[in-house]
């Protein structure tokens, strides 16, 4: 009788996402001979999108701002690095590994995070990258300090994984494992009881959610994907330096997450996506048009645009580029008859 | 015995005497109702049975569990769930996921973990709360965001997210504040079926007299963080003092 | 959905059919050859990121007005990446992948360089001299050494030929290291552990974070560690700062500079405090009379550079430029990625870039060894030294 009353229409878009996934490296190698450049840079989007639904767990479900996140990223990166490379220890198991080392690090910064929150909580958070970026520094002995960290390509059962198209595949597996077990997460009691965290405490602690506990939790599983974010990046840029997690770096996650959605999973993705290509594909030939059209130099149009993209999105659209694609869709399943102010 | 038991509790808020000294009791079955002028501390007596808040003096104790050591999340599992006066709800949710919270402490681990490999038990899960949700009759505005829906329904929402952690005591806390006559009306159907057909103990915090009246077994009235007369609906109605309190000095009654 | 479809399948076959016509050696065609460059536009570094491929443009230009290399022109690609090892990651694969350059040119930062090691492995490109000093780029052991030609004395090897003038000038010298917190300052730190090791002195080691614009502390505890040497591994502002943050205590050792901050904007912004300063530097003044600098100046003012931009690090693009052009010079009429490497390779004692002779080999890409020294007296820059190891 209930079936199907209540059935997730988002899970729908899984096998589109599963279908996408496998066809737009070959649509990509079939269009253009340049395409190991595009394919590196979607690989560089599964990489973030791991850690920005991760992020979007915390700060967009449970409402726990962290301007650190590159360092949890750090932290899977360097911990993965060395227990391979120096410690010996098979790519697969460090896969698993590394990440809970960095889910940890999660835990421990949680503690602060029952005390303080809103900008307090993101100005702590930015004070852990910091204090991980000295760590690193400080345990020259296995990360070579700032000089960085040559790492080897991921080993699987006997197979090295090397190029940008194998690295595609890796990576994108995990992104797809990663943006569907997000999903039944918030879809569950645990998602419930983020939510209900960020909007009233009061409601939640009534309704029997441990709020230190959800709240740690938050952390640990946001600071898990960072870290599997971090392995990945280790594994397929073959060097790491401290310079890669800096604090910019954090604060770009959080612009991606903030610009596709707070709190919704497929708002990180798309937001993620969306960074990523204007900062790699569009920025630059906007830049090139100005460049022949009024000859500016234009070294700082990236943080211009960058900074005004998220401009209007505050102000026009808070509910980010999901909000906007749900909205959208209303306006057209309702299509003629849609009232004006729907779309606004 | 199946009862709330508050003894003696005394809290001040730097100074400020909150509750000084109160003791009642709630027997199992009845609708017990609190009343007295703002500020006389019944949304405090809440906070402290709930564990928001801690009192300096005294003890609450329910069914042999003190209340006073337990941590607010922990409450719900001797069986009280409370609703509260300014809806505390999450927007961005459906309301049916709103109702859903309330039921943390039902939903096992395990049972999530099983959920997330077979699609199947999220249908358990809606079940038990389309039961509570059909009881209160908002069953309609299951899948609908909790953002935008009219404030009574945003109060049921409330009720029913406090009633499918199936209770054995809810704690009210004006259920019908804002409401107009037919919704209160309504509510006072809903509180006493609560009693008649779920059998929960019902602690109401109200102003609506009529209301009051109408549904309660006893009244305990505070006043200034005092208790002033614990009675019959009838005894309250006429007690000198509370005419006092209520309809100020020089009133003779 | 229809139009979507017509538009990619068109895409398709026209991409195919420009697969066909694609040329042998990637970047180079009839007339010209395409190389890349990334530097910091919007980063930290963002002065630098103008002043290098200025100068090196400055030389290309001159080559493409007389005919070019083997009758191609040369035309540079700048690519910004903010002096961030990713982004430079991103940046190489884009001029490789997507614009198809013959090969990459004075990309800088040391940890950007690292970084894409693997790229350079992975496409067999070479990275002619990288806009980084440190020792780490002429380590042979190090992935992708082979492709990577590097101009410039390492910092480390610098540091210790600054310790040894030190104990040369002054016996008693107790020596003091003010570093930059990041891969320079670490290779620095190599060097000067080498010859503490070596000479069996220690050298009181103050470090500062990159961006840091107030030094007391360490300026502090060098005067407290009665350091009468004291080397500073910063670039332009740390030097400037450092000094006269010791003028003002009263503070006065012999400051000495690793040779980022032999630019003579240092001696014009320090004033008093620089007098007598001391840095490495890599090639003869920009200002002196050799055959090279007299040519650079020559061109500035046929080209009219402003008067800012002249300096050590203009001169530092315009220096490697002519390595390049003298690499694809000897890589022959019909250049590939792998002759171009040949070509590098035949380099002995190679002097004409106006900076410190080159040597590459196969098994060695360690380029130079030596530097000049240079001092601040009366507020001018002038050599002290010859070419020292």
């Amino acid at each position: 009788m209930i079936k199907g009353r209540y059935d997730d229409e988002n899970l729908k878009w899984i096998p589109l996402l599963i279908g996408l996934v496998l066809l737009i490296p070959f649509a990509l190698k079939g269009m253009t001979f340049s395409y190991k450049y595009y394919i590196y840079i979607l690989n560089t989007i599964g990489i973030y999108i791991i850690l920005t639904v991760g992020l979007d767990l915390l700060s967009g479900y449970a409402g726990l701002i962290s301007l650190g996140h590159a360092a949890f990223m750090a932290i899977g990166a360097y911990t993965s690095a060395i227990l391979v490379d120096q410690a010996g220890l098979p790519f697969m198991f460090s896969l698993i590994l590394s990440p809970l080392i960095a889910g940890c690090f999660g835990f421990i910064i949680g503690f602060p995070a029952l005390r303080v929150s809103g900008m307090y909580l993101g100005l702590t958070t930015m004070g852990f990258g910091f204090i991980i970026r000295r760590l690193i520094i400080a345990l020259r002995e296995w990360t070579q300090g700032s000089a960085g960290l040559v790492v080897s390509p991921p080993n699987i059962f006997g197979f090295t994984i090397k190029g940008d198209w194998a690295n595609y595949f890796l990576v994108w597996t995990l992104a797809v494992l990663v943006i569907i077990g997000a999903r039944r997460i918030v879809k569950s009691k645990i998602g419930r009881a983020f939510m209900a965290i960020r909007d009233s405490e009061q409601a939640a602690e009534a309704s029997g959610i441990n709020l230190a506990k959800y709240k740690m939790f938050s952390f640990f599983i946001s600071g898990s994907l960072a870290g599997l974010s971090g392995v990945l990046m280790a594994h397929t840029n073959h060097f790491i330096s401290t310079d890669h997690f800096d604090s910019m770096l954090s604060i770009y996650f959080i612009i991606m997450v903030l610009v596709g959605g707070a709190g919704t999973v497929y708002g990180a993705v798309l937001g993620t996506l969306f960074i990523v290509l204007l900062d790699n594909l569009f920025v630059p030939e906007l830049e090139t048009l100005l460049h022949t059209m009024f000859s500016i130099e234009s070294g700082e149009m990236e943080s211009f645009i960058f900074g005004l993209v998220m401009f209007l999105f505050i102000i026009f659209q808070p509910t980010g580029l999901y909000g906007m694609w749900l909205k959208m869709r209303i306006y057209w399943k309702l299509f003629p008859f849609n009232p004006k102010q729907r779309f606004t | 015995m199946n009862q709330l038991v508050i003894n003696n509790v005394t809290m001040r808020f730097s100074g400020v005497v909150a509750l000084s000294e109160v003791s009642l009791n709630v027997n199992q079955g009845e609708i017990f109702s609190l009343i007295g002028p703002n500020g006389s501390g019944k949304s405090t007596l809440f906070n402290c049975i709930n564990g928001f808040n801690r009192p300096q003096e005294g003890s609450i104790s329910y069914n042999d569990t003190d209340l006073v050591k337990s941590a607010p999340h922990n409450i719900i599992e001797a069986g009280i769930s409370r609703t509260f006066q300014n809806i505390q709800n999450v927007p961005f949710m459906t309301v049916l996921d709103n109702v859903l919270l309330g039921a943390h402490n039902r939903i096992d681990t395990q049972f999530t973990l099983k959920r997330w490999f077979l699609p199947g038990n999220r249908e358990k899960e809606e079940a038990m709360a389309l039961k509570v949700m059909d009881f209160l009759g908002i069953v309609n505005y299951e899948s609908k965001f909790m953002s935008g829906q009219p404030y009574g329904i945003q109060k049921l929402v409330e009720v029913a997210r406090a009633l499918i952690s199936q209770p054995r005591l809810i704690l009210m806390d004006e259920p019908a504040a804002g409401m107009n006559e037919q919704e209160t009306f309504e509510i006072a159907r809903i509180i006493r079926e609560i009693r008649e057909k779920l059998s929960i103990t019902v602690l109401v915090v109200e102003h609506d007299m009529n209301l009051v009246m109408s549904i309660s077994d006893r009244i305990g009235v505070l006043e200034s963080g005092e208790i002033i007369t614990i009675g019959k609906p009838e005894d309250v109605k006429n007690h000198p003092e509370v005419l006092k309190a209520y309809l100020g000095e020089g009133f003779d009654a | 959905m229809k139009r979507l479809m017509t538009i990619i399948i068109s895409i398709t076959m026209f991409s195919l059919i420009g697969c066909g016509g694609a040329a042998e050696s990637p970047g180079v065609t009839e007339n010209e050859i395409l190389i890349g460059n990334v530097q910091d536009l919007s980063g930290p570094m963002k002065e630098l990121g103008k002043i290098l491929p200025a100068g090196s443009n400055l030389y290309f230009d001159y080559i493409n007005d007389n005919g070019g290399v083997h009758g191609r022109k040369i035309r540079m690609l700048v690519e910004d990446a903010q002096y961030n090892p990713q982004k430079t990651v991103v940046a190489v694969k884009k001029l490789i992948e997507k614009e198809q350059v013959f090969c990459l040119y004075n990309v800088i930062g040391t940890s950007p360089v690292e970084a894409v090691r693997p790229l350079l492995a992975e496409s067999e490109i070479p990275l002619i001299a990288p806009a980084t000093q440190s020792g780490t780029m002429s380590d042979m052991s190090r992935p992708a050494a082979e492709y990577i030609f590097p101009t410039d004395t390492g910092y480390d090897i610098q540091a210790s030929i600054l310790i040894d003038y030190a104990k040369e000038i002054d016996e008693n010298a107790v020596i003091g290291v003010i570093y930059q917190d990041d891969d320079y300052g670490e290779n620095v730190l190599k060097g000067v552990e080498e010859s503490e090791a070596e000479m069996g002195i220690t050298v009181q080691k103050e470090s500062f974070q990159r961006g840091a614009t107030d030094f007391a502390g360490q300026v502090m505890n060098m005067m407290k560690g009665g350091c009468t040497h004291v080397i500073i591994a910063g670039i332009v502002k740390e030097p400037i700062i450092i000094m006269k943050t010791a003028e003002a205590m009263g503070y006065a050792p012999q400051f000495m500079g690793i040779s980022p901050t032999m630019d003579h904007r240092v001696s014009l912004a320090a004033g008093t405090a620089g007098e007598g300063f001391i840095s490495a530097n890599f090639a003869p003044l920009w200002n002196s009379d050799d055959n090279v600098p007299k040519l650079y100046r020559e061109l500035c003012e046929k080209a009219d550079v402003p008067e800012a931009m002249m300096g050590m690090y203009h001169y530092y693009g315009f220096s490697t430029a002519i390595v390049l052009v003298e690499g694809l010079r000897r890589a022959g009429k019909k250049p590939t990625r792998k002759k171009l490497i040949r070509g590098m390779e035949t380099f002995n004692n190679w002097d004409g870039a106006g900076i410190q002779p080159l040597t590459y080999n196969r098994n060695d890409h360690g380029g130079a060894e030596a530097v000049t020294l240079i001092q601040i007296k009366d507020g001018i820059q002038l050599p002290i030294t010859d070419w020292i190891k």
